[in-house]
């Protein structure tokens, strides 16, 4: 009973969350790779190995406002911009850990979906599924840590 | 769900013999257009799951701005241009075929489903051909040499 209702609950919420994901996928990409002030830009940056990306005047005037004028514009400063922005912060971290936690319900509830239906022994499932989910956890917790500690130093 | 089987072809064939042959628990399913999308889905589904495990365990590298840079630098070399393009082919697929899903099964099956699947395959298109335009250019460039792919939109 309770297990059933947990599985309808997943499924809907496997439904809910790939449609938020849409929306938080398109701002992400927006964001990373075509926003001026925030991406490199992308059609310039096939570099040779270890070469830095160039970045367009937007981004290097928004580093430059944020970090002083000898502020350089490197893919880190210009993630720090939102990253550790007084005001902004919060809320780019917060987007980021709610996208967090959605894209791994979403990833892990479908990749326990696909192991469900080729594993047929009861014990092999709990072994998958214990395991899965321990995944999630895990990176969860680096994540999350990875998003909130971004820009403290 | 139903599915065609080669074992169980139609609902008009005989009910016996559909399940004589259960020995093997892999069926030969009959691939047509609305199978193929299915398999896609898993597909690029566990692919992005891969990819998610990879790309949150890389941001790590957030915590320290040597380590990030070195990190984001090497994503510019060419491989990672051709991964960032099949990235967002599977993205765009799982997206756009999740989306048909998710309406199928909120609203309810419709006889306009094949107009749905054909709109979202051309919406689908657009967004790899459009969003994938500077992963393509940028590799043009660096095959073909500078100035040599027209700078369309860039």
């Amino acid at each position: 009973m309770a297990a059933s209702t947990s599985n309808a609950l997943n499924w809907f919420l496997h439904r809910i969350t790939g449609t938020f994901l849409i929306f938080m996928l398109i701002t992400h990409f927006w964001v990373q790779h075509y926003d001026h002030q925030a991406a490199s830009v992308t059609h310039e940056v096939v570099t040779e190995q270890g070469a830095m990306p160039d970045y367009p005047e937007e981004a290097k005037e928004g580093v430059r406002a944020r970090f002083g004028p000898d502020a350089e514009a490197t893919p880190y400063q210009v993630v720090m911009q939102r990253l550790a922005d007084p005001v902004y912060a919060v809320l780019w971290k917060g987007f980021n850990i709610l996208f967090l936690i959605v894209a791994l319900h979403h990833g892990f509830y479908g990749l326990n979906n696909v192991m469900t239906d080729y594993i047929r022994d009861p014990m092999g499932r709990l072994i998958a599924r214990s395991l899965s989910w321990t995944v999630a956890l895990g990176l969860l917790i680096i994540g999350m840590y990875s998003v909130i500690t971004a820009g403290w130093g | 769900m139903a599915v065609d089987t080669q074992e169980r072809p139609a609902p008009t064939a005989s009910k016996e013999g559909a399940t004589a042959e259960q020995d093997s628990r892999f069926q030969r399913y009959r691939i047509r257009t609305g199978m193929f999308a299915w398999m896609m889905h898993r597909l690029t589904g566990v692919g992005l799951v891969v990819y998610l495990i990879i790309h949150i365990w890389g941001l790590t590298a957030l915590t320290d701005p040597e380590t990030f840079n070195a990190l984001i630098a090497k994503y510019h070399s060419p491989i990672f241009k051709v991964g960032e393009f099949a990235l967002l082919v599977a993205v765009a697929y799982h997206a756009m075929n999740g989306l048909r899903i998710v309406l199928i099964d909120f609203l309810g099956w419709s006889p306009n489903q094949k107009k749905l699947f054909w709109t979202l395959g051309a919406v689908t298109a657009v967004i790899i051909l459009v969003g994938g335009w500077p992963s393509i250019y940028s590799l043009g460039e660096w095959i073909l040499g500078p100035g040599s792919m027209p700078t369309l939109f860039l």
